[in-house]
Parts: C-alpha cells; structure tokens; sequence
C-alpha cells in the first residue's frame, strides 16, 4: 500500500494517471448512462423535424446569444408551469444539436413561444422591443429585417444534422435551399415542396409581412414560431407530474 | 455489450460509492502515514528558502 | 527576447510561424465568403507579425552557456502583461453589458453591439484571457521555483503563451462577428478548439518535461493543483466540444451531442470549467504566493492533499446541479446535489488551511495589502463555495436558478477569489520577477485593494437582492391561486439592482486600472533595480518593509 503510494508521488507520470482516473469516473458514471436514455425516454412518434428557414432562424438564434437571456426549459414546478406551459420533456430537445436550454432569465423562458403571439407581434418586437413593451430590456433587431437570408449551400447543414443523428432524407438535403425559401414565400413555386415533405402542420407563410426578400427576419420569426410545437408530448403527458 | 440502461444505471450508482469510500481511505492512510510526517514538513518549508537559480 | 532563444529555437520559431501563416491564408482562401474568412486573416497577421519579431532579433548573439543556471522568466513577465491588458479589457465589457441593462438602447442599431454577442467577449476575455494568462504566466514561475529546474527549452513556453493568446483572440473576435457555438464557456467553433488541443499537449508536456527534471524530489502540492488543471481542462474541453462541422469551408458546426445528453455534457464541462480553470489552478498559486509572501509555512500540508483528492474526485460529478427539475433524470440530479455538497468539505479545508497560515501573523495582513489580497480571496473563497454547495440543493435551487443569484455567486467567485488571488500574487511576483525591491507604489496597491473589494460587494449585494427578488416574485401566488406578478413586473423590480450591479463592476474596473498602471509602473521604473542583487527574490522580509515604507 505504502510502496504504492511512495511511487506514485515520485513519479510524475504516476501522479499524472491518478488525477486522471480520479477526475474521470464522476462524467463517466452521470454521462455514460444517458446515452442508453432512449429505451426510457417518453416516446414521440409525431415528432417533425426542423425545417430549413426554422434551423436557419436556430442558427440566427444562436448567433445573437439569444441562449444568454432566454433558456428553453420549463422546470417541473407548479409556478414554472402556469407560467410558460406543460413542463419540458428530455425528447422534445433529441434533434437540438446542441441543446439551448440556457442557464439565466433576463427575459423570459421561451420554450413554448411559438403561436403564442402573432407574426406581426414578433416582427414588431424585434425591431423596437421597446415600442411592444416599454418595460424591455431587450437589444433592437431592426437590422435582422434588412438582412437577406443566405441560403446558398443549406443542404451541408442538413447534411452535417444527419451525420450527427437527424434523420434528414436525401430529398430533404438536396432541396434544403430552395425549401428554405419556399417556407417563407407561401405564393411561390417553391412552396408546395416543404409540406410536402416536412408535413402539412407546416406554417409556410410571410413571416415577416414582406414579399420582396427572405430575410433574417423571416427565419428567426419562423423558428420562435415552431418552439414546443414540435410534438405534443409534453401536452399528452398532462401536468399531473408536478412537484 | 448488451447492457441496458437499468443495469448501467444501478452499476453507475453503486461502483461510484464503493470507489468513494475506497479513494477516501487511499488518501487519508498516505497523508498519515507516520514515515511520510517529515517529508511534508520538509516541502512546506522548503519554498521559502530564498533559491536564486536553478540547482545544478 | 528573441535573444534568449538559441539559434535552433529561432528557426524552429520561424518555422512554426511560417506554417501559421500558411494556415491563416489557406482559412482566408476557403473561407472567402464565409465569417471564417476573417480569423483566416487574424491568424496570417499574427503569423506575420511575429515572424517579423524573430527576424529583428534573428542576429543578435546567442545565450551564453551559463543560461542554464539562470531560471527562465521572459514567457512569465510577458503573460503578466497580457492578463492585465485582458483582465481591463473584459472588465470594461463586462462594466459595459451591464450598463446595457439598464440602458438597452446603447446598441446602435449594429449586430455587434448587443448584449448576446458582447456577453461571451465578457466571459472570454476575463475567464480565459486575463485567468488563462494569468495561470500560464505563474505556473512557470511556480513550477521552476518548486523543482529547481530551469524550463526545458526557451521556446515551447511561448508556443503556449502566444498560442493560447491567438486562441483568445479568435475566441472574442468570433463573437462579435457572429461565430460561436452557443456552449457557455466553450464558444469558440471547431478549428479554434483544435488549435487550443495543440496549445495545450505542449503545455502539458513542458510540465511533465521540467517535473523529470527536478532537483527536488518531492513534487510540491501547488504543481499537483496546476497539473490537475492542465489535465482536466484537457479532457472537458475535447468532449465537451466534439462536433461536425458543415464544411471545412467554413466556420459553422453541430454538435456531437442533443437534447439532454448534451445539456449533461456541457454542464459536466461547465461546473468543471470553474472547478478546475477557476479553482483548481489559482489554488496552485495560492498554495505557492500566499506561505511564500506571509513568509511561514502553509499551515497543514496533509490538509492540503486531502482538499487535493477531494477537489479532483468530487467535482467531476457536481455538474448535474445545474439541471435540477429539468428533464435530466432525477437520480443524476440527486448524485449532482449530494457531492456538491460534499465538495464543501475540501473547498473549506482549502479555505481554512489559507487562513490558518496567516494565523499569527495577522499585523503582516494589517500592513501589507498584497497580503490582504490573498487573504480577502480566501475569505471569498470559503464565502463562494458555501453559496455552490447551499445552491445546489434541489429546493434552494428551485428559487436561485435562472436568476441574477446565479450571477451574483460566480461573481463572488470570479472576483472575490479568483481576481483577488491574482492580483495579490502579481504585487507578490512582479518585484521578484522584474528584480525591483518593491511595487512602484504600496499606496496604489493599497487603492486597488479597496476599490476591487468595494467594486465586488456591491455588485455581489446588488445580484443576491435582485436575483432573490426575482425568484420570490416568479413563484408568488395572490389568494385566488393566480400567480401574482408577470414577468415584466419581475424585470421593472431588477433595475436600481441592476444600476448597483453597473457601479459595483466599474469601482473593480478602475481599481484593476489603477493595478496596470502600478504593475506598468514598477516595470519602466529603473531606480528600484539593484544591479548586484542577482537574487531571484529579495528576501520576504525586506520586501514587506519596503512596500509598507515602515
């Protein structure tokens, strides 16, 4: 015992092996398990994928911090709850690469955002939060509906979700850009498409009340609208679980 | 490997106990280990010696 | 500086230079039309800039033979400067966002300038850039001082040193262009992370390289602390940001992991990113600076391994904490909840070990404001670690989460100990270092002592009301069972909090100034030199007097 421990506190590779193991178990016991999660967790059939102009507007989330004010995740308390909605499920987030949660509410949680207010509500409140609610301490987007969309290239994006475990088909990959469009130019060729494929509960409309351009505006609009609304079963599981 | 997630989790749980209580026990007999008292003193102390260059 | 390498290390310097360039204009030619473009020509400039800093000093002589028996410095006093040039610049962002909270108009209408973008460049630039440095910097102060071993070679400490200040700057300037990958903490995007992997095995293996090396044969408990860091730092940064990016085009990327697994991953790396960056490294300096600047022994050196093992094992598994009532299973919650409040137990042991050194020698703290600095960081130290545990039982953090109580205890943490301990050892190490007697001015030491500890109360005070506040009003419920206040009522109630918090952090911003302009200060000035004292350290004991003019 004592010969052992002499050694290793000579030797600095020995010193070295000991914090790794030492440092390592506690991830491995918390984490490893979670990746055999799926046989436990909640099913969820009718689950659809991102679109996207939705996974453009995730991505304009992302861009702008957004996950430092806002989380997405409605804890399992009564308060939670009547505020916000059904509390969060572990499979409403499964195609969130990564998962935006957050950690701070500066503003409030927005997991169950979507169709709560109207596109105009939104549009009007990301260009002059101020001017919706004179309260607000949220940045002014204004600029988001002046910028075009870049849609060039979507299909890797798809393409690298699927790598990673979204189940995008080839269809999908290969009409991303055009669909990404089509999504928000309901009067437009390219629309018919993203039903086709990404189901009819699809909202293929002008999210940003502009006809001319796809902006950033319109993908932001369109992915807040799609939150919590991805599946129902957070409403199925009822709120009988509260603590 | 076909362990499922119920195995995995009451390995997880009762490994992550006995590997406490067997860390704990290492490093409380190595830290009072009698011949051990002098050496710890010595590295203390041996800092605030005033070294102005590398031994040779 | 470039003439303490020898002439090998010159042109292996400028052969790494010249592949980093290769590298930056090779990101620049994929990248044209993407954000990656632009850190293609951030990494070609600092390519450039440095080769050209080599060839200046390319044909000075070389270090004479008798360089081995000096230790090697230049890396440590540079990275000094760079921690509190960061440590200004992320303060005055910091000071900045806040001030957006109560201002949110000040954005002018531009992408880069809102509270989502600035925020990471906030945490980056203090965590990563003023800590990073500032750990780098001392660790090889510590590490040749402890082993009595000169570095291995005169270049791969500032491979690590410059290397990792790229990193940094990749880092902030992603953000404000707009690459990040939404991690708290682990922001910066794939090939910035890769850089950071490379940085870091060379980081490591200077460590294990001097650690052969050693003269003294017992490896002294502040290197275990700095070697803990290293290593685990290593491990959570891989994991945490494995993912696949879209095109090697391009900057963008998805993550390995989703939903819950990757929420458990981040938080696994997040709480550690503060145990073992935050925690773990700056205990090394304080188990070095601290005996070293009270001059006496540290009070309990078996303490101090027991809070060694405790603080390696335990952590590891408190991250879950941050996930109470979410969709996380119950059971890694409550494993999360258990061991971080088991982790009191060593951080305390760390705390009271610090203090009880300076038991006896209380008229030294009195005096002596660099002392006072270690000291206040070990209080706040003790004070922040009792809030982590107490916050991560389940109910309690059923009110704190999600609030500003969460940012008012990081912050504890972050400048109550980390900056505090910090500081105290840069006025400890700059005189022994730049081989003056004393700091330019105690006085100055003494202001800044007063503004960071002002600076951090009020902004501590100003987030515990406001963030308990807000907690209390969420779950308010009026007799007829309705909740009672909306969320906007919750956000009117945070602002003269939020007003207290923007003062607090511009008292500690000036304060950190005032400390630049001291450390700039004792640098450039020249009377203090004692030309015959080729000796490392004055000896404690004179530095303590000359600092306190008694």
């Amino acid at each position: 015992m004592f010969g052992l421990h002499y050694k290793l506190e000579r030797k600095a590779v020995g010193l070295v092996l000991a914090v790794i193991v030492a440092a390592s178990i506690g991830g491995l016991v918390e984490i490893a398990p979670l990746f055999t999660i799926d046989e436990t967790v909640e099913e969820a059939p009718d689950m659809r994928l991102y679109t996207p102009l939705e996974l453009a507007g995730r991505n304009i989330y992302i861009r702008e911090g957004c996950y430092a004010c806002h989380s997405q995740m409605i804890r399992t308390l009564q308060d939670e709850v009547e505020r916000y909605g059904p509390f969060s499920l572990a499979v409403e987030s499964r195609y969130d690469h990564p998962m935006l949660w957050g950690s701070k509410r500066t503003g409030p949680d927005l997991a169950r955002i979507g169709d709560k207010y109207s596109d105009q509500w939104q549009v009007a409140h990301l260009i002059d939060p101020r001017a919706v609610v004179p309260e607000s301490k949220m940045p002014a987007y204004a600029w988001l509906a002046r910028t075009p969309l870049e849609t060039e290239n979507f299909g890797a994006h798809l393409d690298a979700l699927r790598i990673v475990g979204v189940p995008y088909t080839d269809e999908m990959i290969a009409s991303a850009s055009s669909d990404a469009l089509g999504q928000a130019t309901p009067d437009g060729p390219r629309a018919a498409g993203v039903a086709q494929r990404y189901g009819d509960a699809t909202q293929i409309r002008l999210f940003d009340g502009d006809a001319a351009t796809v902006t950033e505006m319109d993908a932001l609009v369109a992915y807040l609208q799609i939150l919590g609304r991805l599946t129902d079963a957070a409403t199925a599981s009822t709120a009988a679980n509260v603590e | 490997m076909d362990i499922g997630h119920e195995q995995l989790v009451a390995f997880a749980k009762s490994f992550g106990l006995f590997y406490l209580i067997a860390l704990s026990v290492g490093v409380l007999v190595y830290v009072f280990w009698p011949t051990n008292k002098k050496r710890f003193e010595k590295a203390a102390k041996t800092i605030l010696s005033d070294e102005d260059r590398p031994w040779q | 500086m470039v003439s303490q390498l020898t002439l090998g290390e010159r042109q292996g310097a400028l052969c790494i230079l010249l592949l980093l360039a290769a590298c930056g204009l090779l990101m620049l030619g994929a990248g044209q039309n993407d954000p990656l473009g632009v850190h293609g020509g951030i990494v070609m400039l600092f390519g450039v800039l440095l080769i050209f800093v080599v060839i200046s000093g390319y044909f000075a002589p070389e270090p004479g033979t008798d360089a081995a028996g000096r230790y090697y410095d230049d890396p440590s006093k540079v990275g000094i400067v760079l921690a509190m040039l960061w440590a200004v610049a992320g303060f005055f962002i910091g000071d900045w966002v806040a001030w957006l909270l109560v201002y949110p108009e000040m954005t002018f209408d531009a992408a880069w300038s809102s509270f989502g973008r600035l925020r990471p460049v906030h945490t980056t630039s203090v965590i990563f850039g003023f800590g990073g440095n500032a750990l780098i910097a001392t660790s090889f102060h510590v590490l040749q001082r402890t082993t009595r071993a000169r570095l291995p070679d005169q270049l791969s400490p500032w491979f690590v040193l410059l290397g990792y200040n790229l990193f940094c700057l990749l880092a902030v300037s992603g953000y404000l262009i707009g690459i990040t990958q939404s991690k708290e903490y682990a922001e910066p995007e794939w090939y910035a992370d890769i850089w950071l992997v490379v940085v870091w095995v060379v980081y490591f293996l200077i460590y294990m390289r001097t650690l052969a090396r050693r003269k003294e044969p017992h490896i002294y408990v502040a290197n275990w602390y700095y070697m803990a860091f290293i290593l685990v730092v290593a491990i959570l940064h891989i994991v945490n940001n494995l993912a696949i990016p879209v095109s090697f085009a391009g900057a963008k990327s998805y993550s390995l992991f989703a939903g819950v697994q990757d929420a458990m991953t981040q938080w696994w790396y997040g709480h550690n990113a503060v145990a073992f960056f935050l925690t773990a490294g700056f205990l090394g300096m304080m188990y070095y600076y601290l005996p070293k600047r009270a001059d006496r022994p540290i009070f309990s050196y078996r303490l101090s391994i027991i809070s060694f093992w405790g603080i390696t094992f335990m952590y590891m598994w408190a991250g879950s904490h941050h996930l109470h009532y979410t969709a996380l299973p119950q059971w890694v919650q409550t494993l999360g909840m258990t061991f971080s409040v088991m982790l009191l137990v060593p951080s305390w042991a760390s705390a009271g070990n610090a203090l009880m050194t300076l038991n006896g020698a209380w008229h030294k703290v009195r005096d002596d404001a660099t002392l006072r600095f270690m000291m206040m960081a070990a209080i706040f130290y003790g004070i922040s670690t009792f809030e982590g545990s107490f916050m991560a039982i389940r109910p309690v953090n059923s009110l704190s989460h999600y609030t500003d109580w969460t940012i008012g205890h990081v912050h504890a943490g972050a400048m109550g100990w980390v900056a505090l301990i910090t500081f105290g050892s840069f006025y400890a190490v700059v005189p022994w270092l730049w081989k003056r007697e004393a700091m330019y001015s105690a006085r100055l030491v003494e202001v800044h002592f007063w503004f960071a500890l002002a600076g951090t109360l009020v902004y501590v005070f100003a987030m515990w009301n406001s963030g308990i506040t807000q907690g209390l009003m969420w779950r308010t419920y009026s007799e007829g069972g309705t909740l009672t206040y909306s969320f906007i009522d919750s956000l009117v109630a945070m602002h003269p909090y939020y007003f207290a918090r923007a003062v607090g952090g511009l008292l500690f911003l000036i304060g950190a100034l005032v400390g630049g302009y001291n450390i700039w200060m004792t640098i450039r000035t020249a009377e203090g030199v004692k030309p015959e004292v080729l000796a490392d350290l004055p000896a404690p004991a004179a530095a303590r007097q000359a600092s306190t003019g008694r």
